[in-house]
């Protein structure tokens, strides 16, 4: 592949719009990812005031202006992504608007390898610093018997910096290994971003991944996992909060390629104010996937009446012999819920904390990483209101 | 209306009147049908009133209205509670001043465990009436809480489970009690708190009532049937059919309930 050649693809393709059954429920009207426009200016480095508190083994930031390794461990690969490794685009191709204009345009990428059997106790962490135009690619690969986590965290420098972020992530984990990703996007509500995320797990190897959506104006993030090995295990968890006039999109996809594989997502949202989320889930089981035991859902709580959410699960089978189970609801805050708490003396905003807290505490629990835990559980309290 | 009980003195030296009074209450369903047809009714601390009635008779209307639930609209009269008129309160101020509502099918909250919101509801009414964060040293709660747990012979597993979630309706039941004695109201209004109770689990609910009523305390219990009386016994008893008082007595008078039944009385009324 060729830069050239994937922005040819990017400029062959037109910008999706809401005829496409994908791009139904998000608008990008008003859009334009060729804007240069966008205020350029200043990024702070933003090595302070990270979103997770965590005694880290490797940390890097990325702005505009490039990446920055700060720090990173010995007898792993923690460094600038270069454009030539073997791994890149063959999860993540250009084959889509968004995925091509970033195969074409990105500069500061990422590259991490755990090497075969290494064990990283302390988890890495990597900050994206969205200004401008900013175009992320990260590649992971968890070699055979590896154990790490990451953190990814996509902030703004300020809540109403106008921005286009594009974000590419290829995960590889090999046989055996166990990845734990975490990717949590706090970009202000005036940045559009786009995002594909997607990981192939091999045999018996486990991936566990958290998603939390925060921020941002609207776009789309696609989440792909291949359960592409005997035994492969793979387990996302989602959090979101929209507020205000923010759009959410997700669209999950979940692969069952080998047999005796599990895969398991759940998302749980809540949204105020005039905001909008859309979840698309997809579990395929191909031919050869027996044995696919296989588990989607989205549960959506909305508090103000002016929401809408629109989750969409789906299933397409082609084995015979597979447990595949989904569930989607809508809901808001029940009157007789909020009028049992407040007639114990808590007041509105409380009890609606409490039904909130209470409405996301199924997810919160999944997550392993007891900091990650904290900063998902501050992110999301942050949001409902105050008296 | 309501007996002959002498006014009660607090060994503070407070003079007493009736806590909570219903003054001529009217209340209505959204749609404008009106349920509770004029109820005048004062309860004092100390005391107990059994308010009797069939089903369909407004009873629980009437105690979610006492409570302040926003889909029983109060068309006429008021609520007055210690002195103060809490008609247009919503549920959590009547709650931080004293009142408590046992509810006959309590709600479940799905990731609240009973600790969480017990600490939560104790620490709100406390800095509704401090006017500032107060909160209950853990410690001390957590002892509290063991405490009367273990009085009302709750489970301490059930202190960690979400609240009412999955819970039988004898836990549900045992549960609201738990919440009475941690919250330790002035007025507790008990909602056919012995409808799904067996013998045992009202024995245990029903002495958790007598404990707390006294000087500190007066209640209201809400009943189809004579049976809880036979636990808690209410100095005053009062006949509600079709929405209104109809009679009111002693003790004696749940006995004539038991033996002749609300007929007579929907007779008279039709």
């Amino acid at each position: 592949m060729s830069r050239p050649e994937a922005l040819a693809a990017y400029e062959a393709l037109p910008l999706p719009d809401t005829s496409e059954e994908h791009w139904r429920f998000t608008d990008l009207a008003g859009f334009d990812p060729d804007t240069r426009t966008y205020p350029g200016g200043q990024t702070p480095a933003m090595s302070e005031g990270a979103m997770v508190d965590l005694d880290v083994a490797g940390f890097a930031t990325v702005t505009a202006e490039g990446i920055t390794i700060e720090r990173a461990p010995e007898g792993i690969t923690f460094a600038p992504l270069p454009e030539d490794h073997e791994r890149l685009y063959s999860l993540v191709g250009w084959d889509e608007k968004f995925a091509a204009h970033n195969a074409a345009m990105w500069t500061n990428g990422l590259l991490v390898v755990v090497p075969k059997g290494v064990v990283l106790e302390k988890p890495l962490y990597v900050r994206i610093s969205a200004t401008g135009r900013t175009f992320w690619r990260l590649v992971v690969v968890a070699e055979e018997g590896a154990r790490a986590s990451l953190v990814e965290e996509y902030a703004s420098p300020a809540p109403d910096t106008a921005g286009y972020s594009n974000a590419v992530t290829e995960l590889f984990v090999e046989p055996n290994a166990k990845l734990e990703y975490v990717s949590l996007q706090n970009l202000s509500t005036e940045t559009w971003h786009f995002a594909s995320h997607h990981a192939r797990v091999e045999r018996d190897a486990e991936l566990d991944w958290v998603a939390g959506g925060f921020g941002s104006k609207r776009g789309k993030t696609r989440i792909q996992n291949d359960l592409n090995g005997r035994g492969a295990t793979s387990r996302v968890t989602g959090a979101y909060f929209a507020d205000g006039e923010q759009h959410l999109d997700y669209d999950t996809f979940q692969e069952h390629i080998a047999p005796d594989c599990t895969s398991d997502f759940a998302f749980k949202g809540a949204l105020r104010d005039h905001a909008t989320a859309v979840w698309r889930g997809m579990i395929r089981v191909e031919k050869d996937a027996q044995k696919t035991n296989a588990y989607q859902e989205c549960r959506n709580l909305m508090l103000s009446p002016t929401t809408h959410a629109v989750p969409i699960p789906g299933l397409e089978i082609l084995a015979n012999d597979v447990r595949c189970t989904h569930g989607a609801t809508v809901g808001r805050v029940d009157r007789e819920q909020l009028f049992y708490l407040m007639a114990r003396g808590l007041p509105r905003y409380e009890a609606e904390r409490l039904i909130v807290r209470g409405f996301f505490q199924e997810v919160l629990d999944r997550i392993e990483l007891e900091p990650v835990r904290d900063a998902v559980t501050a992110a999301l309290e942050a949001r409902i209101p105050q008296a | 209306m309501c007996g002959a009980k002498a006014p009660v003195f607090l060994a503070k030296g407070t003079y007493l009147v009736a806590l909570l009074k219903l003054e001529s209450l009217h209340v209505a369903l959204e749609d404008g049908t009106e349920i509770v047809k004029g109820v005048d009714l004062e309860v004092g601390l100390d005391e107990v009133h059994a308010i009797m009635g069939p089903n369909g008779s407004g009873k629980s209307t009437l105690s979610y209205a006492i409570m302040g639930h926003p889909a029983y609209a109060i068309t006429e009269g008021r609520i007055v509670f210690d002195g103060e008129d809490v008609t247009e309160m919503g549920a959590d101020e009547r709650a931080q001043r004293g009142l408590f509502l046992a509810f006959q099918y309590p709600h479940a909250i799905p990731g609240v465990t009973v600790t969480n919101f017990l600490r939560s509801a104790i620490n709100a009414v406390r800095k509704a009436r401090s006017g500032k964060d107060d909160p209950m040293p853990i410690p001390e709660f957590r002892k509290e809480l063991l405490g009367q747990m273990d009085r009302l012979k709750v489970s301490r597993e059930l202190a960690s489970r979400y609240l009412n979630d999955g819970f039988s309706g004898g836990e549900k039941k045992r549960v609201e009690i738990l919440q009475m004695a941690m919250l330790k109201p002035r007025i507790a209004v008990l909602d056919e708190t012995d409808s799904g109770l067996d013998i045992d689990a009202l024995r245990v609910v029903a002495s958790g009532v007598n404990e707390l009523v006294g000087p500190e305390m007066g209640a209201l219990v809400i009943t189809h049937y004579q049976r809880i009386l036979d636990y808690i016994t209410p100095d005053h008893v009062h006949v509600f059919v079709g929405g209104r008082i109809v009679e009111s007595g002693g003790p004696e008078l749940a006995k004539k309930l038991e033996a002749g039944g609300y007929a007579p009385y929907e007779e008279v009324l039709a």
